[in-house]
């Protein structure tokens, strides 16, 4: 069964702007793929609908079994918990430690405190940040902080990882760091949805990749393809 | 989907313990932010407290009042002056029955001789012993326990009765005022019980304006609404409490301030009574009510913003 799946979806936002129209893809577990597409493409929105940021005006967004039209109330955040966000601007606590900030995913899931500090530690390991565990994010570099957003996002084991634009800050060698971090992901069951407006990157990383245009999907390119192209 | 994270999730007890710990995390959470903030804090404190000591200010100089007006007994109490032909074997009777009665609760007989007795410890001695044999007829002080009006009719109407004596209307208008007074401070109270309401509400608004992006971060994590409100509604607990505390302390002062010259005040009338302030087990109530004042507000703003930040229902268009 697929991780999740857009059947024919559309999303109006008020005021008339059509961000998504009839939208269809699958993605299946341990899948890593790229939504790419020029600036108001309709990236962001298919991730916010994902996360359910927004809600889709027509159309179903499948996760497993799950209509996200038919979650509501607590069953929300019940949903985002499997979701793991990546942001560009990384949305660290800014007055919370490194640990605390990746602490914070494992604490609303009611984990144990030594639980915690195992998985925390682990992965800050994995992310050459168990240096920096202490600090305040505000003392570190772009692309450290932007691990930090990783490594929240990961540490709970989500079913799929969605990151909008995670390298829009960072210089093409952090860049390449990130991505092969995220390629790593699905060999530990995590799928990876990564959207992104730098083709370069997407086609070096030669993935599966969704092109949006105008709200529409343009194109749904197999890495086999995307190696020929 | 999330299979790991099922496996680690703990059982009953171990959910108990997540539900005590997500409650740590806010209680710690809600006093890191007081800390950070303590010019604003204070000010929020300062004008909760005063809004909760004027109510209460008012309704301790009440209750001071009804004590005093309640010393003055005799204010109650009815005098019936009997006809000279009574002897005093007859007064100590008729004073014998009026005690078995319903709406007396209790009769105290003064002889002649007593009332003489008084007068000339009055400085009135001389004037006495100038009219002669002893003028003064017995006296019968009777205190009601019922209702005055009634019994002091009843009185009159005894054969035995020369004079009765009961000055109720000043007391009737003392307890109207004290009436009206209590429901000054009822009224008041609720007012400034609002306007302290308001201003928890409008601090912790403004504190979720300043966290909103954190806020989101949270949701975007997957926080239950109850873990986004738990450390404003501490917050608005902890503003509560301490103006509720702050409010006593201001009465304390106040009543402190006051004590020693008002006890001046009325030895100066022959009165040994003193200033009262609020008992502990009142105090304790004040600071809870207070607290629990503070966390309402809270609760009621933070949920506005919960309800504002929910996704909109599917189909309907979005901001």
């Amino acid at each position: 069964m697929s991780v999740l799946r857009f059947d024919n979806v559309s999303k109006q936002y008020a005021g008339g702007h059509v961000a998504l129209s009839d939208v269809s893809f699958e993605v299946q577990p341990g899948e890593m793929l790229f939504v790419t597409g020029h600036s108001g493409a309709g990236k962001s929105t298919l991730l916010k609908l994902i996360h359910l940021a927004e809600r889709p005006s027509r159309g179903a967004v499948l996760f497993g079994e799950r209509n996200l039209r038919k979650v509501h109330g607590s069953r929300v955040s019940m949903h985002r918990r499997q979701v793991g966000v990546v942001f560009q601007d990384h949305r660290l606590l800014t007055d919370r430690s490194v640990y605390d900030n990746v602490a914070l995913p494992l604490i609303l899931r009611g984990i144990r405190r030594g639980e915690i500090g195992k998985r925390v530690r682990s992965v800050l390991d994995k992310l050459g940040l168990a240096a920096r565990e202490r600090a305040l994010p505000t003392q570190l570099s772009a692309g450290e902080q932007q691990r930090v957003g990783i490594a929240r996002a990961i540490v709970a084991e989500p079913a799929l990882l969605v990151a909008d634009e995670p390298t829009g800050n960072l210089d093409p060698t952090l860049s390449a760091e990130i991505m092969a971090l995220f390629a790593s992901l699905p060999e530990r069951g995590t799928s990876v949805m990564v959207a992104s407006h730098d083709l370069g990157l997407v086609k070096r990383m030669k993935k599966r990749v969704l092109v949006l245009d105008h709200g529409q999907l343009a194109d749904d390119i197999s890495p086999e393809d995307l190696a020929d192209a | 989907m999330d299979s790991a994270m099922r496996r680690a999730r703990p059982g009953v007890f171990g959910r108990l313990g997540t539900w005590v710990d997500h409650h740590v995390y806010s209680f710690v959470a809600s006093l890191g932010r007081i800390a950070r903030k303590p010019w604003s804090t204070l000010l929020t404190v300062g004008v909760m407290a005063i809004a909760l000591a004027l109510p209460l200010g008012l309704w301790l100089v009440l209750a001071n009042v009804a004590r005093f007006s309640g010393d003055v007994q005799q204010s109650r109490e009815v005098s019936v002056f009997l006809q000279p032909r009574v002897t005093l074997p007859q007064a100590q009777a008729l004073a014998q029955t009026l005690r078995g009665r319903g709406d007396i609760g209790n009769v105290e007989l003064r002889t002649p001789a007593q009332g003489l007795a008084e007068l000339r410890a009055g400085g009135l001695g001389d004037a006495i012993d100038a009219a002669g044999s002893n003028p003064l007829p017995s006296v019968l002080i009777v205190t009601p326990k019922g209702d005055e009006t009634l019994l002091v009719a009843s009185l009159q109407r005894l054969p035995e009765a020369d004079l009765v004596q009961h000055d109720a209307v000043w007391r009737q208008r003392l307890d109207g005022w004290l009436r009206f007074g209590y429901r000054l401070a009822l009224v008041l109270g609720v007012l400034l019980g609002l306007g302290a309401l308001l201003v928890v509400g409008n601090t912790v608004r403004l504190d979720i304006q300043s966290r909103r992006e954190e806020i989101e971060v949270l949701q975007h994590l997957g926080a239950t609404d109850g873990f986004i409100r738990r450390p404003f509604l501490y917050l608005g607990a902890w503003y509560g409490l301490m103006a509720g505390a702050f409010a006593i302390g201001l009465l304390t002062l106040a009543a402190m301030a006051l004590r020693g010259p008002l006890s001046d005040l009325a030895t100066g009338y022959g009165s040994r009574f003193t200033l009262a302030g609020l008992d502990p087990a009142m105090a304790a109530a004040v600071v809870v009510a207070a607290a629990f004042l503070g966390w309402l507000g809270a609760g009621a703003v933070t949920g506005h913003f919960l309800r504002q930040t929910r996704p909109a229902p599917a189909g309907r268009e979005s901001r």
